[in-house]
């Protein structure tokens, strides 16, 4: 009943007592999302620097947020960071990018005809299924601890989902608009550009993303595993060398560098695609 | 003739004639690639370092379960029994994960989602999270607990954990409030709100973020054991490549795929299907 009574309060100004000013002014800071962001972030490094005090060795197990930005610095100075990081971007979006001019338009081929769909259908899906990181192996054999492996990794994570998903999407098109441009004489081509590729567009924005997400994780791997330069490699030499604040560092860029990715490119693309193609059927 | 197309008929009946085509149709591409497989042997277009004969990976199965001495040692995981120990060993640590972050996942996600303000809180810890989660951590576990079994898990627990947490938080958030008001003014308790609202309303939510966590969670154990394990299929591969034993390679790649395949097929796949259609679509009062 308390709870209800401060509700009422606030939309209607005039009675509001000044600790329901101060509540509802609070409230308006929280709904501020980068305020939320401030006060999560500090809580969280005050009880990292805690744990980090109390307990033996830190340098080892958990450096203090103080050690892992000095170690930053460090790395800033040394010229290590950025070069890690744009080897491991340049990783990411040279394999993805191959991946999906490849992916996309093998999915619309095999969507064509639904024959061909239904037969390649369970075969895409057993590969989308093996994730790159479990092919690693072989593709070491082939290629030894080369850049190639890494890529070839890459290529893989990111060319079967996108292929998959375009098949998948071109397939859940229904058959009478495919029907309807070919009852008014539209040629193989004229179908696949008017009909095909604007109908598979939310199936194509979604499985680019889940593609560069896949991929990746393959880059962070292929990395740690092929020992190729870049983040996945820094975090895995920081653990062979004792140096856990590079570890830390590292696993924070690499988390900061998704979200980016994520939050700021690829959702907005895909939300923008799913509003202006999704829907078909209405 | 007659009795061909009558055991035709009658098989078309049983599993459905569309089923049937798709089941033939898809089994065509897998029957070429094998088909290319074996050719490439015969014909020794790529040497046998770099692909094995289908013989070979069938004999790597006996070769590892070679020296197992019967049923007992295959289920108390000997070294004799590889195969299987490796099998079981990264079976086991999905289920020991999946019944220990599972639950947790939910819990905690279901405890931050029932308060707006303390959700918008930890929206972006889910968010960092998920996105560091399994991989980045392996070297620091690695740090923490050693090379082994604890490591391995951790990675698992810690992939499944988050993405249930999230997940659960997002899915109890899009109820509709109304559902927990209407509920608390006919004098239900926050238990009954809990069981009659929250995890009914979650559901669907729920059932897709543990079809995403096995997937995920999967794939990073494979990582996980191939870099800080000591058993397990991922680490099989990873050794059997560094002694240039490729037929064990492939063996332990199809294995983690049918693994992967038969679960989230027979097991993910309808659970979904089902709680979908049993718990989504709730009404949503505009």
């Amino acid at each position: 009943m308390q709870k209800k009574s401060s509700v009422s309060s606030l939309t209607q100004p005039g009675q509001r007592t000044a600790f329901d000013r101060f509540m509802w002014q609070f409230n308006q800071l929280l709904k501020i999302d980068a305020m939320n962001l401030v006060i999560l972030v500090v809580v969280i490094l005050i009880g990292w620097s805690i744990i980090s005090e109390s307990i033996p060795n830190p340098a080892r197990y958990l450096p203090s947020p103080l050690a892992v930005v000095l170690s930053s610095v460090d790395m800033m100075v040394k010229g290590l960071l950025p070069s890690y990081f744009s080897d491991t971007l340049t990783r990411l979006v040279i394999g993805s990018a191959i991946g999906l001019a490849a992916g996309i338009p093998f999915g619309l081929l095999l969507g064509l005809n639904r024959t061909v769909a239904d037969m390649f259908h369970p075969m895409m899906n057993f590969f989308q299924s093996v994730s790159g990181i479990a092919i690693f192996p072989i593709v070491v054999i082939w290629y030894g601890n080369s850049d190639m492996t890494v890529l070839v990794v890459i290529l893989y994570t990111s060319f079967f989902p996108i292929a998959f998903n375009v098949l998948s999407g071109v397939r859940e098109i229904p058959i009478r608009y495919v029907n309807a441009a070919r009852t008014l004489g539209a040629s193989r081509y004229q179908v696949m550009k008017d009909v095909l590729f604007p109908g598979a567009m939310p199936h194509i924005a979604t499985g680019s993303r889940l593609s560069i997400g896949f991929a990746w994780r393959a880059v962070i791997a292929g990395e740690m595993l092929a020992g190729r330069q870049g983040l996945g490699w820094m975090i895995f030499t920081g653990q062979d060398t004792d140096s856990t604040a590079e570890v830390i560092l590292g696993m924070v860029m690499i988390g900061l560098t998704w979200i980016i990715l994520d939050h700021y490119l690829l959702r907005p693309i895909e939300a923008d695609t799913i509003e202006r193609w999704g829907l078909v059927q209405r | 003739m007659s009795a061909l197309s009558a055991v035709s008929i009658s098989i078309q009946r049983r599993f459905g004639r569309q089923r049937l085509r798709k089941i033939l149709l898809g089994s065509i591409p897998f029957l070429v690639m094998i088909g290319v497989w074996h050719a490439n042997t015969v014909f020794e277009w790529l040497p046998p370092v770099f692909i094995p004969s289908i013989g070979d990976v069938w004999e790597a199965i006996f070769f590892l379960q070679e020296d197992c001495a019967g049923f007992v040692p295959l289920i108390m995981l000997d070294n004799s029994c590889l195969m299987s120990t490796h099998i079981l060993s990264s079976v086991g640590r999905v289920i020991l994960a999946a019944i220990i972050g599972l639950p947790f996942g939910i819990a905690f996600g279901i405890l931050a989602g029932m308060n707006r303000t303390v959700s918008k809180f930890l929206e972006p810890v889910g968010v960092f999270a998920n996105s560091i989660s399994g991989i980045a951590w392996i070297p620091l576990a690695i740090v923490w607990f050693g090379v082994g079994w604890v490591t391995t898990l951790f990675i698992m627990l810690n992939t499944i954990f988050w993405l249930m947490f999230f997940n659960s938080m997002l899915g109890v958030r899009s109820v509709a409030r109304v559902y927990e008001q209407s509920v608390l003014t006919m004098g239900g308790s926050r238990w009954d709100v809990i069981r009659q609202v929250y995890l009914p309303g979650a559901m669907p939510s729920i059932i897709t973020g543990m079809r995403m966590s096995m997937g995920f969670g999967w794939r990073a154990l494979i990582a996980a054991e191939m870099i800080g394990g000591d058993s397990g299929l991922g680490f099989m591969i990873f050794t059997s490549a560094a002694e240039f034993k490729i037929e064990e390679v492939f063996l332990g790649v199809i294995v983690i795929a049918v693994i992967f395949m038969a679960t989230d097929r027979y097991l993910l796949a309808p659970l979904e299907k089902w709680t979908v259609e049993r718990w989504g679509l709730v009404w949503k009062p505009t």
